[in-house]
């Protein structure tokens, strides 16, 4: 991937005492306790939603960057750290014609002339975003895993570049959904959410009025998130806090393939900042699953390849 | 197969059916595979060969639609659908099984038949 290092798409970023983007575990009461000094009814409620959420086998949380890629940044570090196989779809990295007239206004988070260079920017960072998952999937161990994690999530060319490719991943899948939507197939009730909106009637008004300015003046609305989750396969489960003692305390997004699309836990106060929220097994000694596991021998380093249940 | 002089080696070959089980968005085989062009081979518990980089049965769901159709546990499979499978990747392998566009797989598949072996190495020479 020599030519995408050559393109060098983004500068790196500017504060540089804060270099890590997603900081170390921090337990989650104490965490509460800190943030929330207070005893107004709001500080009780988020209070007492970081006590529910330690009750059900969650010990610490992790801060994502405060930026508007909080979202994006806290989904795919728990992508890289946890996710155990990589999704069929990400083989396929062409680009359909659709994709490629949208693409021509993508904006990347840096000032510089672009060159008509986006579609070839964007295949870059999704071969990026492939060979990262690859590589974390592959890991024997959550340490592995972790200093992939180290890797990325430094504020770097290469975290934007994976954030970028996520975004593209859910351009995609909107326009599919909504090619779907056209034809009268069925498609999953957040699209019709996503595309009610006056500001979003097609993909081209999502990504010209909403996608594009993720990142920058913008995160993501609820019904994008969903999108998210549905562009990964992964069920992205987010405790709400501050609708403690709600059914929206806990949201699914989407929550229609729970039995099979993968977890990936993060919590929010807000609904605006994201941060990853970390269970209580994975803090503690990693246990190997007593599947039979085949090694593949590569070069003196050996890696894990499960067997695949039908 | 590798062949040992003394030691005949018998293989049969089975054609199974299965039709997959459809369970929610889902459509279940049950029955679990291992190897690949891309695996080690050397770790592969039921083949004779150890550098039979095929695609190997290894467990099967008791009742499931594999069960049912008589596939079972250490078959190597040769097919899919007509498509070969001796030369896969195991991701290759997985996408020939579960193409959701298809209610039923035809499998081609090789069992030693451990019967056969040891009978016949036990026949006086």
């Amino acid at each position: 991937h020599r030519d995408c290092d050559k393109l060098n798409l983004f500068y790196s970023a500017p504060n540089l005492e804060d270099q890590n983007s997603v900081a170390a575990p921090e337990s989650l009461l104490p965490y509460g306790e800190r943030e929330w000094k207070g005893n107004t009814s709001k500080s009780r409620l988020i209070k007492k939603g970081y006590e529910a959420v330690a009750q059900r086998s969650y010990e610490s949380l992790r801060r994502v960057r405060g930026d508007n890629y909080c979202a994006l940044r806290a989904t795919l570090f728990q992508i890289l750290s946890q996710s155990e196989k990589l999704p069929a779809w990400l083989q396929d990295t062409d680009m359909s014609q659709s994709e490629l007239d949208l693409l021509k206004q993508w904006r990347f988070p840096v000032d510089h002339k672009n060159e008509g260079g986006a579609v070839e920017q964007l295949e870059c960072c999704l071969k990026r975003l492939r060979k990262r998952w690859q590589e974390a999937v592959q890991c024997a161990s959550p340490e592995e895993k972790e200093h992939i994690c180290q890797q990325v999530f430094v504020g770097q060319n290469e975290e934007y570049e994976l954030l970028e490719a996520l975004k593209f991943l859910m351009l995609r899948t909107a326009v599919q959904l909504h090619s779907d939507m056209e034809k009268g197939s069925q498609v999953p009730e957040f699209c019709w959410l996503l595309f009610a909106r006056d500001t979003s009637k097609c993909p081209r008004s999502f990504f010209t009025n909403h996608l594009r300015h993720v990142g920058f003046s913008g995160g993501l609305e609820q019904v994008e998130m969903f999108l998210l989750g549905y562009s990964l396969q992964q069920t992205i489960q987010v405790y709400r806090l501050y609708k403690t003692d709600t059914e929206e305390f806990i949201t699914y997004y989407p929550d229609d393939h729970k039995k099979n699309w993968p977890y990936l836990n993060l919590i929010t106060e807000d609904d605006r900042h994201y941060n990853v929220l970390v269970s209580k097994q994975l803090s503690s000694k990693f246990s190997k699953s007593v599947r039979p596991i085949w090694k593949i021998p590569s070069g003196g380093h050996t890696q894990e390849r499960h067997i695949t249940q039908l | 197969m590798s062949f040992i002089p003394g030691q005949p080696v018998t293989a049969v070959v089975q054609r199974i059916e299965i039709l997959k089980l459809r369970e929610g968005d889902n459509l279940i085989l049950g029955f679990s595979i291992g190897g690949g062009i891309d695996q080690d081979p050397a770790q592969n518990p039921f083949s004779e060969d150890k550098t039979d980089k095929g695609i190997y049965v290894t467990r099967v769901s008791k009742g499931g639609p594999a069960d049912v159709a008589g596939l079972m546990m250490g078959d190597k499979i040769m097919q899919v659908n007509g498509w070969d499978m001796t030369m896969v990747t195991h991701d290759q392998a997985r996408k020939r099984l579960t193409k959701k566009s298809e209610d039923v797989v035809r499998l081609l598949v090789t069992r030693k038949s451990l019967q056969d072996a040891v009978r016949q190495s036990m026949m006086p020479r």
